[in-house]
């Protein structure tokens, strides 16, 4: 026990002081770990849905693209505080959830996926074809930094502490969550529906809470990657989008929100290491996967905490109860 | 708006909708019997054609390469089975489905180191000028498509319902538990269903190959649209998911044609996602998963 | 015990003079950028952007570098993506420190490395058909045609060959968007209507649907600013409808992918390019002539392959930031080159001679562009 809480101390201390430190204050290592941040929340996020209540969607990117937007647009074009304009994009990305997983969750199986990648891929379209709103296929240019409580983040490294503050944020909230008696209600909806529907529980609110909170965070994450990039192009918020982020979730591990974030960070470290292999990255990618689904169920974190309970670092299951 | 441009969205809507059914009946046939819905089709696709092309280009006779590329397309499809999909298919179906992108991944990397970045040509199978009436014209090589489709559903039906292997199949497909207790062995049938949906898919690259520029990552379109008509048509029915192949291809052609080039995608979606609605309203178990997802 | 302490210390004091660059006067160099696309689907363009680049970082270097400098070109992969884009910007800027930056294949990307090299105030020398806003981006510059050029010069010939109405078949997408813009104002400059307006699906394999559209309005010519396949599958299109009127595509045509892809075609395509293209067509007092036939040579017997429009637009690049680095008298200092090169003027280049000034941050003419068409499987300049 005594062990674990030094292990995160120091994770946070390094996360703290990693852009003054081994960062180099340098624009370009803040840089790296706000897109990781980012992509941490996306997969947290999406984690949120699949492994825990149980529902397939390959519609992420939509969320993350009306987050994207939102801030970037009424930033650039109505002079929005970006906090206000982030608000617009959690609301709004809220309602269209509520709406549209009321109708969309009660499908099942290969049909939500397909009706998810549906909403991504019109979304896309919409982005695309609304030049004169959101700059079409060429973009969307101007977007200031963030700016709260009239301090504006211009500097790479201050918008990292605060990226990485909302990351931490999101990470609560999702444990909150799954710790709640909504999340056990989940976990049963998710391993046998028209059981728990006997129960008297009410899948379909059930799961559309979780829909929407899982957009709501996917939001968060677009308006950050807005005042981040400083410009926005549809590019980024495609269907290819939503399935890395849902391979991001399976590499590090479906159901554990731990596992996604590590899936994440991997994904996003990797190329930083792979620089030189350029055209075998696709190939690559798709082998990795391939090898963690079948030689590793619980994804890479499962690896990663099965070697810890082994070094004694983390408790077993029956010392710690179930705390993890 | 004249008749010729009329005429020519309908044959607009026959190319396309000819390419979607074909697709669909590979997908289909993965589906019918091993439930699951394969992601990688479109690589298929694509290894199809371009191995077709390859082995023209080094003088293979035609029909000959177009043999050995659906071998191997089979081939690949099974080795893929045993390996991959059958470790996977008693996790959740989201592990299903993430494995057949990672496949999908993997092949289309594997397309691009073998056959680079530039798309390719291929020769119709028959030549001659396109069909003409008035200003319209349709290719050729769309009645080949449709031919082949059309083969390709006699066929199927004919061993489903006419042999003792298709009829044992089917028998497993609807009730798994029953037919291994009578010997049918669900592993062979999987096998069986994947190396035909991978021949299949690599059918459907050759002949859709002459009509346009094929390169390493030309398979996820037809593969996307090939699973929208298989979702609306039901995932039951073959026929049916051919019907609905051409039926998305002239609602697509139509759209461009009468509404709007530009936002034809949101509408082929927007109709995917109200059947979607419809069936799940009629039918209370819509999507079939008795995995609980 | 002391002995050993005594020891490391030699040994330490050794290594130290060992060392190779610790007391010897190290050779003056500077380093400029490049993000370019070496994977992902903008990857054939990457390609010849990377080989024109260090062809010319030589070139320059083997002459004797800049005001005393040699020139060190570090190149990034974008990976065909703005996010990835912005990652190796800013990686070139505050890791190696680069003075200036070359690359980028389209508008978005352009958009995402210029608002980083805009605010950490280094000169940004791209190639793209990203509309240039000098007053909101000082930092940018422009080596590729205006896309008004490559959409007005086609249109400046039609207009001698009396054409009398244009169709638009605009991809969905960024060149899509800049066709039609681009497409409106040459309409106006030269009097020439446009009759009609269609988008397509880039990945779409049929587009006779909106060419019989377009061609219910009689159209003239048609254009269609896209690039590669889709240009190549329109060309196809239109020659399985009859449809027999001149296609004009966009300049990134001027490869030989495209012209393996269109050679068979009946359809008459016009690819507006720069002179680069053309090498034997050009006038003996051409000022442009001399260097891009020393350069075709260059580039043929270092890769085997001729130059083209796109290697032209790199080779650009580097020498626009060497001639800002003269004129400034300056190698290292990123906001000085950039004054300088905004000073270049009468600088004769591969794409045209170039004139820069603080509103025109492109600096050639449309007359510096040309068209070509392609006879026998060959480039033709059309008169």
């Amino acid at each position: 026990m005594m062990k674990r809480r030094i292990i995160s101390i120091a994770a946070l201390l390094f996360l703290a002081l990693y852009p003054v430190t081994f960062g180099g204050s340098s624009p370009y290592h803040s840089a790296i770990m706000i897109v990781l941040g980012i992509y941490v929340i996306l997969a947290i996020s999406l984690d949120l849905l699949v492994g825990f209540a149980g529902q397939i969607s390959l519609g992420h990117a939509a969320f993350y693209a009306i987050g994207a937007y939102a801030s970037g647009i009424l930033t650039v074009t109505y002079n929005m505080s970006p906090v206000g304009a982030m608000l617009v994009g959690l609301s709004l990305s809220g309602v269209i959830a509520a709406f549209i997983g009321w109708s969309v969750l009660k499908l099942r199986g290969y049909y939500l996926a397909m009706a998810t990648m549906g909403l991504a891929a019109i979304t896309h379209t919409l982005i695309i074809g609304m030049q004169s709103l959101t700059g079409g296929a060429s973009g969307l240019r101007d977007v200031p930094p963030f700016r709260i409580f009239g301090i504006s983040m211009d500097s790479y490294v201050h918008y990292y502490y605060f990226v990485w503050a909302m990351v931490v944020l999101v990470i609560v909230c999702c444990l909150a969550i799954i710790r709640s008696p909504m999340g056990r209600t989940l976990m049963a909806i998710h391993s046998d529906e028209a059981a728990a529907s006997t129960l008297g529980i009410n899948c379909a609110f059930q799961k559309t809470s979780t829909f929407v909170a899982s957009s709501m965070f996917a939001s968060l994450a677009g308006s950050l990657y807005a005042h981040y990039m400083g410009f926005l192009a549809p590019d980024d918020f495609s269907i290819f989008t939503s399935v890395h982020i849902l391979v991001m979730v399976f590499l590090g591990g479906v159901g554990t929100i731990y596992g996604a974030a590590f899936g994440a960070m991997f994904l996003k470290l990797l190329p930083e290491l792979t620089h030189t292999f350029q055209d075998y990255e696709l190939l690559g990618n798709g082998l990795i996967l391939i090898v963690v689904l079948v030689f590793m169920p619980k994804g890479l974190w499962g690896v990663i905490t099965a070697v810890g309970r082994k070094l004694k670092l983390t408790g077993d299951a029956i010392s710690e109860g179930n705390s993890e | 708006m004249d008749i010729s441009q009329i005429i020519q969205f309908t044959f607009s809507g026959l190319t396309l909708g000819s390419i979607y059914a074909l697709m669909a009946v590979s997908l289909s046939i993965v589906y019918k019997v091993s439930r699951v819905i394969s992601f990688a089709q479109g690589e298929f696709f694509v290894f199809g054609a371009l191995t077709m092309i390859t082995l023209t280009g080094i003088g293979v006779w035609a029909p000959l390469a177009f043999a050995l590329s659906v071998l191997m397309a089979a081939l690949l499809g099974s080795i893929i089975e045993q390996a991959l999909i059958r470790p996977v298919l008693k996790t959740t179906l989201g592990t299903v489905i993430t494995m057949t992108i990672a496949i999908s991944l993997a092949l289309r990397g594997l397309a691009l180191l073998l056959w680079g970045r530039g798309s390719h040509t291929s020769a119709t199978f028959s030549s001659g000028e396109p069909i003409r009436i008035l200003d319209a014209a349709l290719q050729i090589q769309v009645l080949w498509i449709v031919g082949v489709t059309g083969a390709a559903l006699l066929l199927i039906w004919l061993f489903f319902e006419k042999t003792m292997l298709g009829i044992a199949i089917r028998a497993s497909a609807d009730n798994p538990v029953g037919a291994s207790l009578v010997g049918i062995s669900i592993r062979k049938v999987n096998l069986l269903a994947w190396s035909w949906g991978s021949g299949l898919g690599a059918v459907a690259g050759m002949v859709v190959a002459p009509l346009y520029f094929l390169q390493y990552g030309s398979g996820v379109l037809p593969m996307v649209n090939g699973f929208i008509a298989i979702a609306i048509s039901g995932l039951k029915s073959i026929p049916a998911a051919v019907v609905a192949g051409f039926f998305l291809g002239f609602v697509e052609a139509y759209s461009i044609g009468f509404v709007s080039s530009q936002f034809s995608e949101v509408i082929v979606f927007t109709v995917l996602i109200v059947v979607l609605q419809i069936r799940s309203k009629a039918a209370s178990g819509a999507g079939f998963d008795e995995k609980g997802m | 015990m002391k002995k050993a302490i005594l020891f490391l210390f030699v040994t330490f004091f050794l290594i130290l003079m060992v060392s190779p660059g610790v007391s010897q006067a190290a050779e003056k160099v500077v380093k400029i950028g490049g993000v370019y696309p070496l994977t992902g689907y903008l990857s054939w363009l990457g390609e010849y952007y990377k080989k024109a680049a260090v062809l010319q970082v030589d070139t320059i270097n083997k002459a004797g570098g800049v005001n005393g400098y040699k020139l060190e070109l570090v190149v990034y992969d974008d990976q065909s993506s703005p996010e990835e884009a912005t990652r190796a910007t800013l990686r070139l800027v505050s890791k190696d420190q680069v003075v200036a930056v070359t690359g980028t294949a389209t508008a978005p990307i352009t958009g995402a490395v210029s608002s980083v090299a805009n605010k950490n105030k280094i000169p940004a020398v791209l190639s793209s058909g990203y509309d240039v806003k000098a007053d909101k981006e000082p930092f940018l510059f422009n080596t590729a045609h205006p896309t008004f050029f490559a959409i007005g010069r086609p249109f400046m010939y039609l207009k001698k060959k009396n054409v009398k109405g244009a169709g638009l078949l605009m991809p969905i997408g960024s060149l899509g968007e800049i066709g039609i813009t681009n497409s409106n104002r040459a309409s106006q400059q030269f009097g020439i209507p446009i009759v009609g307006e269609e988008r397509f699906d880039v990945k779409a394999p049929d587009v006779t649907a909106q060419l019989a559209k377009l061609r219910g309005a009689n159209p003239g010519a048609i254009f269609s600013f896209t690039t590669g396949e889709p240009a190549a599958l329109v060309a196809k299109n239109m020659a399985q409808l009859k449809f027999e009127v001149p296609l004009v595509v966009s300049h990134g045509n001027a490869t030989p992918g495209f012209l393996k892809l269109a050679s068979g075609l009946t359809t008459n395509v016009l690819v507006p390019t720069g002179k680069i293209m053309v090498p034997d067509s050009l006038s003996a007092n051409d000022p442009c002539k001399a260097l891009i036939v020393n350069f075709n040579k260059l580039h043929m017997e270092r890769y085997g392959e001729p130059a083209n429009y796109f290697s032209g637009l790199l080779a650009d690049a580097v020498m626009l930031i060497a001639e800002g680095m003269r004129i400034a008298k300056s190698s290292t200092d990123p906001v000085k080159i950039r004054d300088g090169i905004e000073k270049i003027k009468n600088f004769p280049g591969l794409g045209g001679v170039y004139s820069m000034s603080a509103s025109d941050h492109y600096g050639t003419k449309m007359e510096d562009m040309v068209l070509i068409t392609i006879k026998g499987g060959k480039w033709v300049q059309v008169q």
